[in-house]
C-alpha cells in the first residue's frame, strides 16, 4: 500500500539470555514500540496465587509470596530445548471457562520442605545438623512438565552457582513450610513479574562524518589530539596516510560524547568554520539489545513482541473498520 | 484504597460501554476530526502518528494522552482535502503498519534462522 517501509533485521549475537541485532530502515516509533511492546506486553508466565498449607519461617507468608511471584517461570514447547512463547499453549485466565482453575489456563506448583525431614533424607553429620539450607526454586514440583521455573540465565551460570536454584527462604531446626502455588499467564502491564525481559534497550547506529578538506590543515599533534580525546575511542590514525578514519567498532562503541565538539572548536580558526568530525544520531537504524530474566529465550521474545505488534494493530484495523461501517 | 485495577490500563470496560475507537468531528476546521481510542498508550498513539505524518494527504496529526491516569488517546487528523475523509487515513495508515509489521516478522525470523545456520547453534554442528 502507498506509504509502507520496509525495514531490515541483521543479527549481530543470538546467546539463550541475549540477543542483539541491527533494525534499520524504519522509524524510532517503530523502534519504541517494540521496545515498550517487549517491557510491557508480551505474555509469560508468573506465580499469582499461593495457598499456604504450613509456613513456621522466619519470613512471613505474603513476603514468601512476593518472592514466589518474581520466579521466573519457564514454559518448554514440545519440539524445542529453550523457553517458548506462552501464548498459545494457556488462555489468560479471564478468558477461561472453567470455574476457578484448570490445566489450560494454570500451572500448579507444590512445595513442601521440613527441615527436620530434610536433614535425615540428606543424613547430614552431626556436628551439622543445627546449620540452616536454603529453600531455593529447585524445590517447586511442577504439575506440567512442560513449565518449570528458571533456575539459571544459563549454563555458565548454573555451574559458576553454589546454589540449586533462586533462593526463596532459609530454613532452620524445626521449621516447615508447604504451601501450592497457582502461576497463570498475564502481562507486564498488570504487575511487573510477568516481564519477560530484563532489560529491552536500543542506541542510535552513529553517523561519523568526517570533513576531509578540514582535516588536511591540522597537524599530525593536532590529529592525534582529536582521536585521543575521545573516552569512545571512535577514530584511529591511518598508519599509512597519516589521516583520521573512523574506527572499525566505532559502531559498537560510540556514545555521542561532547568532548570532540569542545576541542574541535578550540581548534578552530573561525568560529563559523564547519567541523571537522560530526557524529551524529542515525534516525533509521538501531542496535537493540535484549536480556531475558531466563522464563523466556531472547529470540522468542523479540519474535513475540512482533506477534503482539501485529494483533494490537490487526484488532486496531478492525474497530477502526466497524466505525466507519457504522456511519460514525 | 482509591487504586483502580491494574488491569484497568488495557482491558476494555466493555461492560460500561467503553468502545475502543469513537470519533467526533470537528466542527470549526474542515476536512477534521478527533479519534479517541480507549485503553492504548504511546506505543500505538506515536505509531499511528508517524505514520499519517508520512501520508502527503494528511495536513495535520498530533496525538495526546489528555490524563496520565485515564488510559485514553485523543488523534486528531486533519486532510487536505474534502474527498478524503480523516478515517480513510487511519485505515490506510493502520494497515501500512499491519503490513511493515509482517515485513518486519519476516526478516527477524529470516535472519534468526541464517545467523543459527551460520553459527550451527542448538546442538547441530558437531558431527
Amino acid at each position: 500500500m502507498p506509504h509502507q517501509r520496509f525495514p531490515k533485521v541483521e543479527i549481530l549475537s543470538i546467546q539463550p539470555h541475549e540477543i542483539q541485532f541491527l533494525l534499520s530502515d524504519t522509524d524510532t516509533s517503530m523502534a519504541n514500540a517494540l521496545r515498550r511492546i517487549m517491557i510491557a506486553e508480551v505474555p509469560t508466565l508468573a506465580i499469582d496465587l499461593v495457598e499456604f498449607h504450613e509456613n513456621t519461617t522466619v519470613l512471613n507468608d505474603e513476603y514468601i509470596a512476593h518472592r514466589l511471584g518474581l520466579i521466573p517461570i519457564k514454559y518448554t514447547p514440545p519440539d524445542s530445548m529453550g523457553g517458548g512463547d506462552c501464548n498459545g499453549a494457556f488462555l489468560p485466565h479471564r478468558e477461561c471457562v472453567c470455574y476457578e482453575r484448570c490445566p489450560r489456563c494454570c500451572v500448579e506448583f507444590e512445595l513442601d520442605v521440613n527441615f527436620d525431614a530434610t536433614i535425615r533424607e540428606r543424613q547430614v553429620p552431626e556436628h551439622e545438623r543445627c546449620l540452616p539450607f536454603t529453600i531455593t526454586s529447585a524445590d517447586l514440583r511442577s504439575s506440567n512438565d512442560l513449565v518449570q521455573p528458571a533456575h539459571f540465565l544459563s549454563l555458565e551460570e548454573e555451574g559458576a552457582s553454589h546454589d540449586q536454584g533462586i533462593s526463596i527462604v532459609k530454613i532452620g531446626p524445626g521449621q516447615h513450610l508447604k504451601l501450592k502455588a497457582i502461576a497463570r499467564m498475564g502481562i507486564s502491564k498488570e504487575h511487573a513479574k510477568w516481564s519477560p525481559v530484563a532489560v529491552a534497550t536500543y542506541r542510535f547506529y552513529p553517523i561519523i562524518n568526517i570533513n576531509e578538506e578540514a582535516c588536511s590543515t591540522l597537524t599530525q599533534e593536532q590529529k592525534q589530539q582529536l582521536v585521543d580525546v575521545c573516552p569512545d575511542r571512535i577514530l584511529e590514525i591511518d598508519a599509512v596516510s597519516g589521516k583520521i578514519v573512523v574506527s572499525e567498532h566505532a559502531w559498537e562503541t560510540a556514545t555521542f560524547t561532547e568532548d570532540l565538539k569542545i576541542t574541535q572548536s578550540a581548534m578552530k580558526k573561525r568560529p563559523e568554520d564547519d567541523d571537522f568530525i560530526t557524529v551524529e544520531h542515525s534516525t533509521d537504524r538501531f542496535i537493540f539489545s535484549v536480556e531475558g530474566t531466563g522464563a523466556m529465550d531472547a529470540e522468542e521474545i523479540v519474535m513475540s513482541s512482533l506477534r503482539v505488534l501485529k494483533d494490537r494493530l490487526h484488532y486496531l484495523g478492525n474497530m477502526i473498520e466497524a466505525l466507519k461501517e457504522s456511519g460514525m | 484504597m482509591n487504586a483502580p485495577e491494574r488491569s484497568a490500563a488495557f482491558l476494555l470496560d466493555e461492560d460500561n460501554g467503553e468502545e475502543k475507537v469513537t470519533y467526533a468531528s470537528d466542527t470549526k476546521v474542515s476536512n477534521a476530526g478527533t479519534f479517541t481510542f480507549n485503553k492504548e498508550d504511546h506505543t500505538l498513539g506515536n505509531l499511528v502518528r508517524m505514520q499519517l505524518l508520512r501520508d502527503p494527504n494528511v495536513r495535520f496529526a498530533g496525538y495526546k494522552i489528555p490524563h496520565p491516569l485515564v488510559h485514553q488517546i485523543d488523534l486528531k487528523i486533519q486532510t487536505i482535502s474534502s474527498t478524503l475523509a480523516p478515517i480513510d487515513v487511519l485505515l490506510n495508515a493502520v494497515e501500512d503498519l499491519g503490513d511493515e509489521t509482517d515485513t518486519l516478522n519476516r526478516e527477524a525470523e529470516d535472519a534468526i534462522e541464517r545467523w543459527k545456520k551460520e553459527n550451527n547453534a542448538g546442538g547441530m554442528g558437531q558431527f
